[in-house]
């Protein structure tokens, strides 16, 4: 009988020989795994050094942050590390982090919306104390109340401040004067006569002045700010007022006007997951059209693509022809970090904070990154470059708006503003979804 | 004598299965590690509530079914990909048999047409949509360009921000990106069709369509079985070229479901409604595979 080759090879035992190999591989596998395991959270070092990890959003600030980061380290003896995912990883990757419960000491604050769960799981330090006191009046007037949570905002965040900002985010226009004709010393005094320049200048029939479908919720917030108060504004945010307003629908009329006139590039909004850099590259490496609506931080992303480009000015929105109210821009709290309390080293976490939102350091900021500083020394002097004049302007009459777009909100004002400029929907099915969207979320 | 032989027998079937058994051992532990839990984690997932970063995860019972079932964007996403789908499993088996039918009839330029039909899919799909958001882009993109210098300007479109060409100009990407898998599939079946079969069919009186209707067709029948499911699979599951491309715009002209769950758990921070809509578009996924497979065996088998 022929027995099974394959059936005897396996059914041998195991020599004592290949135990003691097989073994001992495992052994030092299992001993390499776990020594790689426990060493994976050490924000330390053997001969005592400090070690901070901070986890940066902005590509805008990146060379900065790390010029600053060796500074300190040099200055204190505090090594800081910084990790930049790039702004559209950032958030997944946050999140991920929280998920290990491997969270960086010092991270990069975002939109409250973003940042919300964050704050509520405990991963960030309530700086109002701090804040309240004289590291606080070292901030412009206003800077710091716009990234406080009030008590029962929409988010349910518990009330408090858990970010410090160096920079103050505003929005606008940034336009090219030769392109658009609009003299930025006498800026369009309303709406309509912005809409007639645009359309003047519009020589190719293709439109001259475009704006990505992520920034129309801030636009659209602008525009309402010609009717409606801040509380208004807020109250719609927090589901106690509702979105079919007259104020929300002018808004969209605005919109629907710019359309209208044929001045919007291509006659769509860009979308896609780099709308907003397209919009840019378009003004400020192609030269496609001559007005874009922006955050203040477009001025760093232009610093940084076509550092040769400097003929363009910045310059809020003007009012629309039947506004009741003066035009507010949305105004965020820019760049800035939020401190990780449950990290190993909290408190030379918020030394390095305070230390980066100092005048010093946010003049480095400021020059290099060309973003709105928040020192009020700063904004005083008076040397901010010349593109960022119109924002930094902005910024005297923001918005102070104490809750937030829900996620379902915004993307609902995120889509529908694109089919509203298409034509495919009128002002009042989009009025009529975002109440849906405040409702459901 | 008899039971004696059985009992070998017996005993030499079970040695096997042990031996089979010891070697599957760790192929077993990892798609218990790596597939099954995850599947019955995210299963779980779908009946809680959590935002992906706090640590109370509740249970909600049947509520994100109940958001999702009530959701108007999830079900023109599965619309959407619907018509992905359809494209994907027509033009992406049609264009790949046709290149391949085409290049097998050659001789010198084969391998050439081989590598270069092939290229597209070793790309990054990011790669792709940059490449394609550059092709599309409607003042300075390649394609208007071109349009243009050959004096039709009047077909100069605006790609992806038009809701009439943006689903067909992400599905030619899509077709585009994966042509090269189906072709080389599809010519390394062609090849092993015996020769014989054309000579005879020739003898016949047969011309090119008949040929290809009884000869190549029939000959093929695995080839596409296999191109066909895993193009159609491809098609439902894209998302990298839509999120570059477009995002799901313009409006929710493009938006897909892996698009979808993305944003309401990485945006959103809905997890538990994000798991009920994988686990809804994963179970449609098993439930067409499974029936898509027992169509082609039964054409596999006339």
């Amino acid at each position: 009988m022929r027995r099974n080759p394959t059936t005897q090879s396996v059914s041998r035992p195991m020599s004592r020989r290949s135990f003691v190999w097989t073994a001992g591989s495992l052994g030092i596998a299992a001993s390499l795994l776990l020594q790689g395991c426990g060493s994976g959270s050490d924000s330390g070092s053997d001969d005592g050094t400090v070690e901070l990890t901070f986890m940066n959003q902005s590509r805008g600030q990146e060379a900065a942050l790390n010029a600053l980061a060796k500074q300190y380290t040099k200055e204190t003896g505090i090594v800081v590390k910084v990790e930049s995912p790039g702004p559209s990883d950032y958030l997944a990757k946050l999140q991920a982090k929280a998920q290990s419960r491997n969270m960086p000491d010092v991270y990069s604050s975002f939109l409250a919306v973003d940042m919300a769960p964050f704050y509520k799981a405990g991963w960030a330090m309530n700086l109002e104390p701090e804040l309240k006191g004289a590291w606080g009046d070292q901030f412009a007037p206003g800077v710091v109340e716009q990234s406080a949570f009030i008590k029962d905002n929409n988010l349910d965040v518990p009330p408090g401040i858990y970010s410090a900002h160096w920079e103050t985010q505003s929005y606008g226009l940034i336009l090219d004067p030769a392109r658009t004709k609009i003299d930025p010393k006498a800026p369009p005094k309303t709406m309509d006569d912005l809409i007639t320049a645009l359309k003047a200048s519009n020589k190719d029939g293709k439109g001259n002045f475009s704006v990505a479908s992520s920034l129309t919720p801030a636009l659209i917030q602008q525009f309402a700010s010609n009717w409606l108060t801040d509380q208004q504004i807020s109250d719609t945010f927090a589901g106690k007022s509702s979105w079919k307003s007259d104020g929300w629908r002018k808004a969209f009329q605005l919109l629907l006007d710019l359309k209208k006139a044929g001045v919007i590039s291509n006659g769509a909004l860009p979308g896609g997951q780099g709308d907003n850099p397209a919009v840019e590259t378009s003004f400020f490496n192609k030269r496609e059209v001559g007005a874009i609506f922006d955050a203040s931080a477009g001025v760093s992303v232009g610093k940084r693509t076509a550092p040769n480009y400097t003929d363009y000015a910045s310059m809020p929105l003007p009012a629309a022809s039947d506004a009741t109210l003066a035009p507010r821009s949305p105004g965020v709290p820019g760049k800035g970090a939020v401190v990780n309390p449950r990290g190993k080293h909290p408190k030379e976490a918020l030394a390095f904070v305070k230390w980066l939102t100092m005048p010093e350091q946010q003049k480095v900021f400021a020059e290099e990154a060309r973003i709105v500083p928040t020192s009020k020394e700063l904004l005083a002097g008076g040397s901010l470059p010349a593109q960022l004049t119109g924002f930094a302007a902005a910024t005297e009459n923001q918005q102070k708006v104490t809750n937030s777009l829900t996620p379902d909100v915004n993307a609902a004002l995120t889509r529908d503003t694109q089919s509203l400029v298409l034509g495919e929907k009128t002002v009042d099915q989009i009025l009529d979804d975002l109440q849906s969207a405040q409702e459901r979320g | 004598m008899a039971s004696l032989t059985a009992r070998v027998r017996d005993r030499r079937t079970l040695r096997r299965n042990i031996t089979a058994l010891a070697f599957l051992a760790p192929a077993i532990a990892l798609i218990g590690v790596f597939t099954i839990t995850p599947f019955v984690q995210a299963i779980l997932l779908s009946f809680q509530s959590w935002d992906g970063i706090s640590l109370e995860t509740p249970w909600v019972g049947l509520d994100n079914y109940e958001f999702v079932f009530g959701d108007d964007e999830f079900w023109a996403s599965m619309k959407n990909v619907a018509i992905f789908g359809v494209v994907g499993f027509f033009l992406g088996n049609a264009l790949p048999l046709g290149m391949a039918i085409a290049v097998n009839r050659i001789r010198r330029l084969r391998t050439f047409f081989r590598t270069v039909f092939y290229l597209p899919g070793i790309l990054s799909v990011v790669v792709v949509g940059v490449i394609f958001l550059f092709m599309f882009e409607p003042r300075s993109g390649v394609l208007n360009q071109m349009l243009d210098m050959v004096g039709l300007e009047s077909l100069q479109q605006n790609w992806l921000g038009d809701p009439s060409f943006a689903l067909p100009s992400v599905a030619a990407v899509f077709i585009w990106f994966h042509w090269g898998f189906g072709f080389l599939l599809f010519l390394a079946g062609l090849q092993d069709i015996p020769e014989e079969l054309y000579e005879a069919a020739e003898l016949d009186g047969a011309r090119a369509w008949a040929k290809f209707r009884y000869v190549t067709w029939p000959q093929l029948a695995p080839v596409t079985t296999i191109v066909s499911l895993l193009t159609l699979l491809a098609a439902l599951q894209i998302f990298g070229t839509v999120q570059v491309l477009t995002n799901g715009g313009p409006g929710s002209h493009t938006l897909v479901p892996t698009l979808l769950i993305y944003e309401e758990a990485f945006t959103n921070n809905r997890y538990g409604s994000a798991a009920a809509m994988s686990v809804l578009f994963g179970g449609a996924l098993v439930v067409l595979s499974f029936l898509q497979l027992t169509i082609a065996r039964r054409r596999a088998d006339k």
